[in-house]
């Protein structure tokens, strides 16, 4: 399945769930809210034409005026795969886990709670591991985030 | 007596451990020798790449993400260039190609190399170690050739390769591979046969496909389960598809098949290497990328396969000359986090096995 | 047959000076303490050297090259450093436990050199019970292992001292056993004795005599470099997984001793390997006795340094397997196998 049928694939049988965003033209990026992020990652695991059942990455992007969570997902089998975005409010985002599904996800929701301070609902381990244990100075991956001892460049 | 009893206890391997390749923290809960429970404790490598970058422009982040994993740093090169060319729609010269393809395969194999030597080393045999690093000796005699640096290269840019290779490369390389395909057949000679290294590494550490797959593993670790997953062949990039190369299956997922998957991954790149010498085109090295270089705003997940397995770039441009997100994904995360699930009740003797088996890189996993 | 041994000779020299009774047999044994302990000194300090060196050219290098001719002082200028370094003690370590342990180590090491024959006559006391003693007494360097495993308050090095004390217990078995077929051939413990019924040609000595000589032969070999505590069996030590095991809390000269006696256990497994089976101090031509013996040990010694650079380590629930279930069957059935033949006496004596 190339791009374009995977689009076309999507967007007839998950119009309710996923929207097409256009921020990628290599890759295909789809919208999901939020509330509907687990049952999403659920469907997209079962349904025998994707089976997508490999979790490459998860990353959060702070775009100034909201959080966005992305899940770049892929199928060992069916050789495709997509990216999902989830846009959260900046004041108290929180996404629901998808250990359950991929336990890969474990270690990244953990490191976006960390370094984003994304809440993470219904995670079994949300500590610090990349930062000190006594970490108290807020979030570093924000972009509103500074540091005393952090030399930003000048305009290049 | 009655009040003389047997506990569980704490052991702390690591961070400075010699078989933790690095500072990865084990807080080990044991019975006597065996292993009960395994929480790794990363992070003392955290170097803050990530935010880094997001001050640096495009050419400057990629000296930075050399220190990403720098076993191959090719790679990290590799992935960089090509997300930041997929984002601003670059064409890639045809000669820089099959450089890059080159390059990209050397040093996959001096990785394995490593990965050679430091396995068999945990597992007690110490003189592997020395034969692995003299192979590896001539591929990085091969890099400082061609681009002055031994470990962090810097070599691929966006848009082709910083140098064209020096004339005595082609002759140099192509005997270094035909010296390393009868070595690794020497390797298999010195440990397969030997009872006690079977003993060690047959059965170990199992790991079936579906954890495999469900904890994200990839590359060497992920096919020695019996995963047919590769993304040179399945997620292509670059010119891999000209190439005629098998991709190892081992199907066990024990230490044993995790160091003969990287031994005939070993021998399949040096047939590319071959290949490409062979078929190598002239031509110029480096699309005109401006200095200023400014990539339309957009984003891409760009993976490719390292020595690792599947090595990733989520990197989000706003259009303007630094990234906006640059997250990186090393293979190791993902092999690290699964390492609790199948190193519980082993002997310590088998996790050390087990963890070099893996071949974590601790600053892939902490960045 | 016997020369006049180096004790009586010494024995007589001090006589001639009007020395007698108790006092006279102190000084000798004295003087020839000394002169065993510098002599193995010396050996140590050699075997280190070598060791350094046959690893480096089996690892396509050159081992120590800097400290005059091929780095051959080398190990004397370790030991000047180790000397002079600080004696680093853990807090929560049990005192007197701690420091026993290297002297205990040593003193194990240097001990079973009583009976130990360099050549002909060349022995500090001919005793009866040689082999038992040299058993015995070598022994004691698990007692000092757990000693220095536990004194540390170390989890790493508790784990190397109970290692090496399952691991040495074990193989004490097969290798006693191994011992008790020569024995019965040679109806004595004497370590000289053993020796002289050797005597002649070579297909005399234990390994071609005995009937499955090499097995006895190679399964004593086994169980010794288990006792010297060296790879594939070192599991006491283990790098890769205890750090350095029972010594890891060890610096200075405390850890020096360490060293110094795992060395004199190899150099004293491949010398009773070479009385019990390669017929000690025999050799033909005019060549001294001494050099017959070192020459013999030494060989060993390269084989025990080849088989430490070659071979991966064992586990421990593996190795525990393979004295129980493969070495221990093996040596009893061979003692059965040999008395029986001794009964009937299908054997040769040249």
């Amino acid at each position: 399945m190339n791009n374009e049928e995977l689009k076309a694939y999507i967007e007839s049988n998950y119009a309710s769930l996923m929207t097409f965003c256009e921020s990628g033209k290599y890759d295909l990026w789809f919208e999901v809210k939020a509330d509907n992020l687990v049952r999403v990652c659920q469907k997209l695991k079962d349904d025998p034409e994707l089976l997508i059942d490999y979790f490459c990455n998860l990353g959060g992007v702070d775009t100034t005026e909201n959080f966005e969570a992305v899940y770049n997902l892929a199928s060992s089998k069916k050789k495709i795969r997509i990216d999902l975005k989830v846009v959260l409010p900046h004041e108290n985002p929180s996404v629901d886990s998808v250990q359950t599904i991929w336990p890969a996800a474990n270690w990244y929701e953990r490191e976006m709670w960390e370094l984003y301070g994304i809440q993470v609902n219904n995670h079994d381990n949300l500590t610090r591991f990349l930062l000190p244990d006594d970490w108290d100075q807020g979030y570093p991956m924000r972009k509103d985030w500074d540091a005393p001892d952090f030399i930003r460049f000048p305009d290049l | 007596m009655s009040d003389l009893r047997t506990e569980e206890y704490d052991l702390n391997m690591g961070p400075h451990h010699p078989s933790t390749h690095g500072v990865c923290r084990l807080l080990l809960t044991m019975d006597g020798e065996r292993v009960v429970k395994v929480v790794p404790y990363i992070g003392y490598l955290h170097r803050a790449i990530e935010k880094i970058c997001e001050n640096r422009s495009y050419a400057m982040c990629i000296p930075m993400l050399d220190r990403f994993e720098y076993v191959t740093s090719m790679s990290c090169n590799q992935v960089f260039s090509l997300a930041a060319e997929r984002l601003a729609g670059i064409e890639v010269p045809e000669r820089a190609e099959y450089l890059r393809v080159i390059m990209l395969e050397l040093n996959r194999i001096a990785s394995h190399l490593i990965f050679f030597g430091t396995t068999a080393m945990d597992i007690g045999a110490l003189t592997p170690f020395l034969y692995a690093l003299r192979e590896r000796e001539d591929i990085i005699d091969l890099f400082e050739m061609t681009c002055g640096q031994r470990l962090t290269y810097n070599y691929i840019r966006i848009g082709g390769v910083s140098k064209d290779i020096p004339e005595e490369f082609t002759p140099r390389c192509r005997k270094t591979i035909a010296n390393i395909t009868e070595k690794v057949e020497e390797y298999k000679r010195l440990l397969n046969g030997n009872p006690i290294w079977k003993m060690r590494t047959i059965g170990i550490g199992k790991l079936d496909a579906d954890l495999a797959l469900a904890y994200g593993a990839s590359g060497p670790i992920l096919r020695a389960s019996g995963v047919d997953y590769d993304l040179r062949r399945d997620d292509p990039y670059s010119i891999y598809d000209r190439f005629d190369f098998n991709i190892p299956i081992y199907h066990n997922g024990d230490v044993y098949d995790r160091y003969m998957i990287r031994l005939d991954e070993i021998q399949e790149s040096c047939k590319i290497v071959g290949q490409a010498l062979d078929s190598i085109v002239e031509g110029p090295i480096k699309a005109k990328v401006s200095p200023n270089f400014k990539p339309p705003a957009g984003e891409t997940y760009t993976r490719i396969e390292n020595s690792r397995g599947e090595m990733g770039v989520h990197l989000v441009s706003d259009g303007s000359k630094k990234p906006f997100r640059l997250k990186a994904r090393g293979g190791s995360y993902p092999h690290l986090q699964l390492l609790p699930e199948i190193a519980t009740n082993c002997m310590i003797a088998d996790l050390v096995a087990i963890f070099a088996s893996f071949d974590v890189i601790l600053p892939e996993v902490d960045r | 047959m016997i020369a006049i041994g180096i004790t009586v000779a010494l024995t007589e020299l001090l006589g001639s000076f009007g020395l007698s009774g108790g006092l006279l047999s102190v000084i000798t044994y004295t003087i020839l303490a000394a002169g065993t302990f510098g002599l193995l000194s010396v050996l140590a300090l050699f075997l280190v050297w070598w060791e350094r060196k046959v690893a480096g050219h089996m690892q396509q290098r050159f081992g120590p090259m800097r400290n005059g001719w091929h780095g051959w002082y080398q190990t004397l200028m370790d030991g000047l450093k180790l000397l002079q370094k600080e004696d680093i003690l853990v807090a929560t370590r049990d005192k007197v436990v701690f420091f026993w342990a290297p002297v205990m180590c040593c003193i194990a090491a240097f001990a079973a050199y009583i009976v130990i024959p360099f050549g002909d006559g060349l022995i500090v006391a001919d005793l009866n019970i040689g082999v038992l003693y040299i058993m015995a007494i070598t022994t004691f360097t698990v007692i000092a292992l757990l000693m220095a495993g536990w004194g540390s308050n170390n989890k790493y090095a508790l784990l190397g001292g109970m290692r090496s004390a399952a691991q040495v217990v074990s193989y004490e078995v097969p290798m006693v056993a191994s011992i008790l077929v020569v024995v019965l051939y040679a109806g004595s413990l004497s370590t000289v004795d053993i020796v002289n019924s050797q005597s002649g040609n070579f297909l005399n000595w234990n390994i071609f005599r005995l009937p499955f000589g090499p097995i006895a032969f190679i399964t004593f070999l086994i169980a010794a470099v288990a006792e010297a505590n060296r790879t594939p069996f070192d599991l006491a030590e283990a790098e890769q997984e205890l750090v350095a095991g029972f010594n890891i809390e060890y610096s200075g000269m405390k850890f020096a001793m360490f060293f110094l006696a795992e060395f004199i256990n190899l150099f004293t497994v491949s010398a009773i390997t070479v009385i019990l089976f390669l017929g000690g101090w025999h050799g033909f031509a005019f060549i001294p006795t001494f050099v017959w013996f070192f020459m013999k040990t030494f060989a060993i010694v390269f084989l025990l340094i080849m088989v430490r650079w070659t071979y991966p380590r064992m586990r421990v629930d593996q190795l525990m397997e393979f004295a129980w279930k493969v070495l221990v069957p093996i040596t009893f059935l061979n003692i059965i196998v040999a008395a029986i033949f001794k009964h009937f006496g299908w054997y040769w004596e040249l």
